[in-house]
């Protein structure tokens, strides 16, 4: 996509698929206080798709992303919320903790099952969810804490963030990236990005090479030119009046104060 | 200690079967013990690929219902005495196994064998699943073209969400001379998107066809064609050694491609 304000082909008006971000859809880690939270999505509250085997999978990539960032030793809780785990599933999740030194410790959840099979496996367990869970998901959530991940997100991989997802590496076509702040892709983007899905126009999407095969800002869409890049160079996405558009990293700054 | 190799790719006729056929044969000839692993339950083609249809009595799914020893079913290559073959039950669907029982099949072909090399079916459902329940590491074959190389991407993130870190490339029938002339992805093209080490590129050969349909891998030939050449090059950089990649490109920079380059660039 070659930029200066070039236009893409927009195709606003048509709205993208998804609303906001349910942040409660997938794995997700919260620092509090020392130790890592870690959450996985309620069952209620997902659709039948996400199983054990998917979610185990989301689990798998996040501690792969963020393989230098883990502290050794850190406790981690578990917030099972209502989803039903077995000892050999608890297990599993502590293993795969371990494997980056972290140390599984304490299970929250509200199913008697589970807490029982957490108490077996030798974790203190509360039946109830902890204090950050509590909170209602009102329409205005402050964002969460920036995702950090150092990943490729191939085919079919999908991340979702409620705030600003900073990614080390290349989103590639059949990958998406959907967040509540903005998307900070080091690398190329090549797949779909969603930026401000919870509807704010003013997020941004920037990569070192931005040849998306959608972008997502909020409520607009663009769909990049079809012709190929000639030149590469750092781009951000934003939305202005026209719908959205493309400029050079190092100009956008410099355009931004003209305009304002 | 024994390698435990899945061959997959996601997108089907991609040459999973072509490459594992080739490359059990390669590696036996190496004087390497290679046990091949049909998973590809309900469809299977290694045997054929391999010549050896005529010699399958028992296959896993026996073997895993306890009517046959292990040894029983697997079959021995007739021209190389290090290769054998377990093959798939073809009268059976996917879910007639499960990943545990491939593991524990796929481990106790360890104890005996150097290379254990399971051929894949294509997908990502139940069959994927048992293909890869064992594997240490992983080729993936693709082609230069969009749809295989999305597929393979898929596959290579689902395969290091599982644990298997030792992913290498293959990049199957690749014409030269189409890539030359921007006609199709260049191995460099497929390298940038799916980001994994590349151990093979092999050009497009009529011959594999000629190959399959009389059961006699490329590798067997006398004179073998680049193909030929080139899986076993695959088979020695398994092993280890360093070789180069054959250059596929057959007519070096004459002046009309040097100025055909020169147009397209600017255009």
């Amino acid at each position: 996509m070659t930029s200066d304000s070039t236009l893409p082909d927009i195709v606003s008006s048509v709205a993208p698929p998804s609303g906001g971000v349910n942040h409660n859809l997938q794995v997700r880690f919260k620092n509090e206080e020392g130790k890592l939270l870690l959450i996985l999505p309620a069952e209620t509250e997902t659709s039948s798709s996400s199983s054990w085997a998917d979610i185990w999978q989301q689990l798998k990539q996040r501690l792969n992303a963020g393989d230098r960032f883990w502290q050794p030793n850190t406790t981690v809780h578990l917030a099972a919320a209502d989803r039903l785990l077995d000892g050999r599933q608890l297990q599993a999740v502590a293993e795969a903790l371990g494997e980056v030194q972290l140390t599984l410790k304490r299970v929250y959840t509200s199913r008697r099952q589970t807490a029982v099979a957490a108490a077996t496996a030798g974790y203190s367990v509360e039946q109830q969810t902890p204090s950050a869970l509590n909170q209602p998901l009102t329409s205005s959530v402050p964002l969460a804490e920036p995702l950090y991940l150092q990943m490729a997100v191939r085919s079919g991989v999908e991340i979702r963030h409620s705030g600003t997802v900073i990614l080390v590496g290349d989103i590639n076509p059949g990958g998406i990236v959907v967040a509540n702040g903005d998307i900070l892709v080091w690398g190329r983007l090549r797949g779909i990005a969603h930026a401000g899905a919870d509807g704010n126009s003013k997020c941004l999407i920037m990569a070192l090479q931005m040849e998306p095969t959608q972008l997502r800002i909020a409520d607009y869409v663009a769909r990049a030119p079809t012709t190929q890049l000639t030149q590469v160079y750092p781009e951000i996405a934003h939305v202005t009046p026209e719908g959205i558009r493309i400029s050079i990293a190092a100009d956008f700054s410099k355009s931004q104060f003209l305009s304002s | 200690m024994s390698r435990i190799i899945v061959t997959t790719s996601g997108k089907g006729g991609v040459g999973k079967t072509t490459v594992t056929a080739n490359l059990g044969m390669a590696l036996a000839r190496l004087g390497r013990k290679v046990a091949l692993v049909d998973a590809d339950f309900g469809l299977r083609n290694l045997d054929l690929l391999l010549g050896l249809e005529n010699r399958v009595v028992y296959t896993t799914v026996e073997v895993l219902a306890g009517e046959c020893r292990l040894e029983q079913a697997l079959v021995k290559d007739k021209r190389e005495p290090g290769l054998v073959l377990l093959p798939a039950a073809q009268n059976r669907t996917k879910d007639a196994v499960n990943p545990e029982q491939m593991q524990q099949l796929v481990n106790s072909l360890t104890e005996s064998y150097d290379y254990v090399v399971i051929d894949s079916p294509a997908g990502i459902e139940m069959g994927f699943k048992n293909a890869i329940a064992g594997a240490k590491e992983a080729l993936i074959v693709t082609t230069p073209e969009i749809a295989a190389v999305r597929d393979a991407d898929r596959v290579v993130g689902l395969l290091e969400a599982e644990g298997i870190k030792k992913i290498h490339l293959i990049v199957n029938r690749l014409r030269p001379a189409m890539v030359q002339v921007n006609d199709m992805m260049s191995v460099e093209d497929v390298q940038e998107i799916l980001a994994i080490p590349i151990i093979g590129v092999v050009p497009e050969d009529e011959r594999v066809i000629v190959s399959t349909n009389r059961g006699e891998p490329l590798v067997l030939s006398e004179n073998p064609s680049l193909a030929g050449k080139a899986f076993d090059n695959i088979a020695r950089r398994l092993e280890g050694q360093t070789v180069e990649f054959i250059d596929l490109h057959p007519t070096h920079d004459n002046f009309f491609t040097r100025i055909r380059k020169l147009l397209s660039s600017i255009i």
